[in-house]
């Protein structure tokens, strides 16, 4: 009773009452370094999304450019843009899409190719993932209305909550809203057993969409969930671009601290989640990421860091794999299974690293699990 | 404008005030005092004359009466039991001691001892069946009461006609009903008397701390051997025999054998115990308390009945004040270390000056570079946390560790390590007298000296005491960095006397001035604060005129100089107002400026907290210290300045490899070592055309 007023006051303002716990790595969700230790592929500061081809090519967004990525990490042009690459698909008839921020492109390469740029009367402002759909068609997340791509965390420091997930068939046509008002629309996954899925990053969700409604499908995420690779065997792998912490929690709660941070400071080193850190001493520190002994705790707040979860088709995290605090792997934001390879690329390193699914689980679960 | 208003709160409201008085253990008496100063307050604005000197002493004597009840069942309260059969004593010993005047003219003396021995019985059946049977306090008191209460009905019936037909004759017996001793009612006297003989029971005797240790915990208690069953059971005894003291007083000044004697009096006295503070779980309690509840319940009572209160409804506001009282006593005891806690960590207003933009470039007097990287290390994984380093007159180096030691390694390749003494708190700064006799700031614990044959000595762990802090200050906290002056005196800093030395973090997110500049005169053997309010100062160094020291203060990223001799003495200047980071320790180099230790960088979301006080104190109440934002102590550097306040050099570990976080460094024949408290190693590297003759430390005597 005493508690309940307590916490009913203190909700009035910013003193106490609203928790500000978040979910801890556990289950599933169990730290490893099998990320950190993970092969690297290839390194180039400008990956931005990856995807495996119907003809189980890898290709990789990476700038400007399309390009695809030999088995010895080698890169090769295959479309080149005037503008970055924000998101990379490949229709089921084989043909390219890409994001380029504010325009979706499809059929890359071909004579026939149409860009979109306005839906339902919105331009397109943040095309963050492609994906495409079983029947021809392409899921396009629409990250924000108010900031492009790379502004992402001027969204999420505002408070945004206007990410819309949008179906357009193969031709590009036929654009259809499935919906709207989602904070931050950052990876989409169709399939026969799951239905339309959606990532809401600012949301720390998964949402099931269905008649123009987003529901939660998993919730209480330890990360801000971002895009979305299928994965053999049912179900598919859900990367997360950095995990939680209360201190960025507690500064979404903190209207005046943020305004003065967002009109003051670079955004680099804002307290928000990071793709990467470590490269520049005015990034914001918390207390337990003090080196001690030459050692910075890998349990530490992260700032930055490398997750990986393997989901099955009823939507149970499985396993995952981990960069934890003091790595490099960090900022997860797209993966690729080719086989029994599995591609992750970290958007913090700019490094694409693979790593062998049976090995990885043999790890994990002894040598008999696989 | 409302910044400023902000500001100015923040600079002028005393905010650490607050936590400090909570956590004062006199608080505890203080909460009921409150409550009694408003009840007077209270009731002398509704009623006429309730402060008068009749109304007075007539609400004295009923509460001395009282107070002996409340006495006993607070002793019962302390041992962590509970006694209801109060009432019924009451009433039988009432009985009783008009028996003994009225029906068998008994002496007085012998009256009351009959009484007394006779309360203290009925007390011993509760203690027996509580103390040796171990049965339930609460059930057992309850069955006696009743059962007291039902004798005290059986015999009243008999009694009442031949006590109210016979009147002894003794003035005495007047005098202790309604009698006064220079003006003051017997039963005061009495009750004052008893009461201080508790109150030395309690605090001083050892029977008092046994029962205040079986209700603090009765499984310890019993495991280091005191006699539990005998503690508990002797407590109601005790009592009993208050209890009929009480029922003596009340007897001699009403003379009624009255059928509803005591009704109720249980509550009324557990109200008031509980109302003092005395702890329903036991262990805790005072004689104080005791005597404050008394008076709040009684005159609450009195005030009630004079405001012509019914008597249901006095009844109903005392029920409901004993529940507030026991819900706010279980939350105030479950929840106070909390709430000291919360309302401890006060952030102050802090506005650093703005970082230059161009910090990291390539030109700018900061420009980080990666010079330490090819540190030569010293006793990797053999030292942890070397706060500072100094090196003697063989080039032997000597450095604290965080097992309280002081570690030797053997020049010259310093392989080879001992311990040179043994402290017992954490060496921080250090300096050589010039009969290499170590003087050594140790956090936690004063200053020290390990002298040249390795006694280790106490030089002072105390300073005057301020005369307006809550806290007492005078105990040193966090003595930090000293230096020896050319006098003989030492200067050193103490960097905060709010918090232990692995609270540092705190102190930064507080940002107050909670430090101090100490003096040690050596000759008078005293010990005096010259500097206060100084936010964390760090880095004491002598100046070039040997008439002034260079300190630094850690979270203001400033240094400053301060004369304690010559004709500035007692001024104190600015000499680097703008640091990008947090200094520590200063040393000498051997051109005559300075190497500053900077112990991490600053950065400006930290510099933006730090503006807003605000948003600390709810950072540091709503997340765990793990997770607040805190100075980036993964980054520092080493910076050569001069008296002029100019940047000449700096030294960057870039990437954290050897030397992530820097608190001290030390010029010696050629070399600089590093220390870190947070590190695991020492570092040294080769200074190019530095002296290869200089020594930094062990200049000066003391004395």
């Amino acid at each position: 009773m005493l508690d309940n007023l307590i916490s009913w006051i203190g909700s009035r303002g910013n003193t106490r009452g609203k928790s500000l716990s978040i979910p801890v790595f556990d289950g599933a969700f169990k730290p490893n370094s099998l990320l950190e230790e993970a092969d690297i592929l290839a390194e180039h500061s400008g990956f931005s999304d990856l995807v495996a081809g119907a003809d189980n090519r890898l290709l990789a967004a990476c700038e400007n450019t399309v390009v695809e990525v030999s088995a010895t990490g080698s890169l090769s042009e295959i479309a080149a843009f005037d503008r970055p690459v924000t998101a990379l698909a490949q229709l089921s008839d084989g043909r390219l899409a890409v994001g380029l921020g504010d325009t979706v492109v499809i059929g890359v390469g071909t004579d026939a190719h149409v860009s979109i740029d306005t839906v339902d009367g919105r331009n397109l402002t943040a095309v963050t993932a492609l994906y495409p759909a079983p029947e021809g068609g392409l899921l396009v997340c629409d990250g924000s209305k108010s900031y492009g791509c790379d502004d992402w965390a001027w969204d999420l420091m505002n408070n945004k909550k206007d990410g819309r997930l949008i179906a357009l068939d193969a031709q590009g046509g036929n654009a259809r809203v499935l919906a709207s008002g989602l904070g931050y629309a950052f990876g989409a996954y169709t399939s026969q057993e799951t239905g339309v899925l959606v990532s809401e990053s600012w949301n720390h969700r998964v949402s099931h969409v269905a008649d123009k409604r987003a529901g939660p499908a998993i919730d209480r995420l330890p990360g801000y969930p971002c895009r979305f690779a299928p994965a053999e065997g049912g179900g598919f792998w859900l990367s997360l671009f950095c995990s939680r912490t209360q201190l960025v929690e507690f500064v979404l709660k903190e209207k005046d601290y943020r305004t003065e941070m967002m009109a003051t400071i670079d955004p680099r080193f804002w307290i928000s989640p990071s793709f990467g850190s470590g490269s520049d001493y005015l990034e914001p520190l918390q207390g337990g990421g003090v080196k001690q002994m030459g050692i910075l705790k890998p349990w530490a707040p992260p700032r930055s860091y490398g997750l990986l979860v393997r989901y099955d088709a009823n939507l149970t995290p499985q396993y995952s794999l981990h960069s934890r605090v003091g790595g490099r792997h960090h900022g997860i934001c797209a993966a690729a299974q080719v086989g029994d390879t599995l591609y992750a690329l970290s958007k913090g390193s700019g490094r694409i690293v693979k790593m062998s699914i049976l090995k990885t689980r043999a790890t994990l679960f002894g040598e008999n699990a696989a | 404008m409302m910044k400023t208003i902000s500001r100015l709160r923040y600079k002028y409201w005393p905010d650490q005030i607050f936590g400090e008085i909570l956590q004062k253990s006199w608080m505890e008496t203080a909460v009921p005092l409150a409550v009694l100063i408003f009840t007077i307050v209270f009731f002398s604005t509704q009623i006429e004359n309730f402060i008068s000197p009749a109304n007075l002493s007539d609400n004295f004597r009923q509460a001395s009466e009282l107070g002996f009840v409340v006495l006993g069942i607070s002793l019962v309260l302390i041992v962590g039991g509970i006694d209801l059969s109060v009432a019924s004593i009451f009433a039988l010993c009432n009985l009783l001691v008009l028996y003994c005047m009225h029906v068998w003219q008994l002496p007085l003396p012998a009256s009351i001892a009959i009484t007394l021995v006779f309360g203290g019985l009925l007390g011993a059946v509760n203690g027996i069946l509580i103390g040796y049977f171990r049965m339930r306090a609460f059930l057992t008191t309850m069955v006696t009461l009743i059962v007291f209460k039902s004798i005290h009905d059986l015999i009243n019936v008999k009694v009442a006609v031949p006590i109210s037909s016979n009147f002894p004759d003794s003035p005495m017996w007047d005098t202790m009903g309604y009698g006064s001793i220079l003006s003051v009612p017997t039963a005061v006297w009495a009750f004052g008397i008893v009461a201080l003989f508790c109150h030395i029971l309690l605090t001083r005797l050892r029977p008092g701390w046994w029962l205040l240790a079986v209700g603090g915990n009765r499984r310890s208690a019993y495991n280091i051997g005191l006699p539990v069953n005998r503690i508990v059971a002797l407590s109601y005894v005790a009592s009993g025999a208050l209890t009929s003291a009480s029922a003596i007083f009340y007897a001699a000044r009403l003379a009624s054998p009255g059928a509803d004697t005591g009704v109720g009096l249980e509550i009324t006295v557990l109200t008031a115990a509980i109302l003092g503070g005395i702890r329903l779980g036991g262990g805790k309690g005072s004689v104080m308390k005791a005597i404050l509840g008394t008076l709040i319940i009684l005159l609450l009572t009195n005030g009630l009945l004079r405001m012509a209160t019914s008597a249901g409804t006095a009844r109903i506001i005392l029920a409901t004040i004993l529940l507030l009282a026991a819900a706010l006593d279980i939350r105030w005891f479950k929840n106070r270390h909390k709430a000291v806690q919360e309302m401890y960590v006060s952030p102050a207003y802090l506005k650093l000056p703005e970082m230059p933009d161009d910090v990291a470039a390539p030109n700018a007097a900061f420009a980080p570079n990666d010079r330490l990287k090819n540190v030569e290390t010293i006793g990797l994984g053999m030292i942890e946390a070397p706060e500072d380093v100094i090196l003697d007159a063989d080039d032997n180096l000597y450095s604290g560790n965080r097992h309280g030691e002081i570690i030797r390694f053997f020049a010259p390749d310093y392989k080879r390590h001992e311990v040179y003494a043994r402290i017992g708190g954490q060496p921080l700064g250090m300096a050589f007298d010039a009969g290499y006799n170590l003087y050594v700031c140790v956090g936690g614990m004063g200053l020290y000296r390990v002298t040249a044959d390795r006694e280790v000595e106490l030089i002072t762990d105390e300073t005057n005491r301020s005369l307006l802090s809550v806290i007492d200050d005078s105990r040193l906290k966090l003595a930090d960095d000293l230096d020896i002056l050319p006098d003989g005196r030492i200067l050193f800093s103490e960097a905060t006397v709010r918090y232990e030395m692995h609270e540092w973090q705190t102190d930064a997110l507080e940002g107050r001035g909670n430090g101090r500049i100490i003096l040690y005169d050596p000759k008078h053997k005293k010990t005096t604060t010259v500097l206060r309010h100084l936010t964390f100062p760090n880095g004491i160094v002598l100046g070039s005129d040997g008439q002034s020291i260079l300190f630094a203060e850690s979270w203001k990223c400033s240094i400053k100089r301060y004369w304690f001799d010559g004709p500035k003495k007692g001024d104190v200047e600015m000499v680097i107002d703008n640091l990008l980071g947090y200094p520590d320790n200063i040393n000498v180099a051997s051109d005559g400026n300075f190497w500053l230790a900077i112990m991490g960088m600053r950065s400006q979301v930290f510099d933006l907290a730090m503006r807003k006080p605000g948003f600390r104190r709810r950072m540091a109440k709503q997340l765990p210290g793990d997770e607040w934002l805190a100075p980036n102590i993964n980054t520092g550097c080493i910076v050569k300045f001069n008296e002029a306040g100019e940047i000449l050099d700096v030294l960057w570990d870039m990437h954290g490899e050897n030397h992530p976080m820097i608190t001290s460094m030390r010029e010696h024949k050629g070399y600089l070592y590093i220390g870190g408290i947070y590190n695991n190693r020492i570092g040294r590297i080769k200074l190019d055309g530095a002296d290869e003759t200089f020594v930094s430390s062990g200049k000066y005597h003391v004395g």
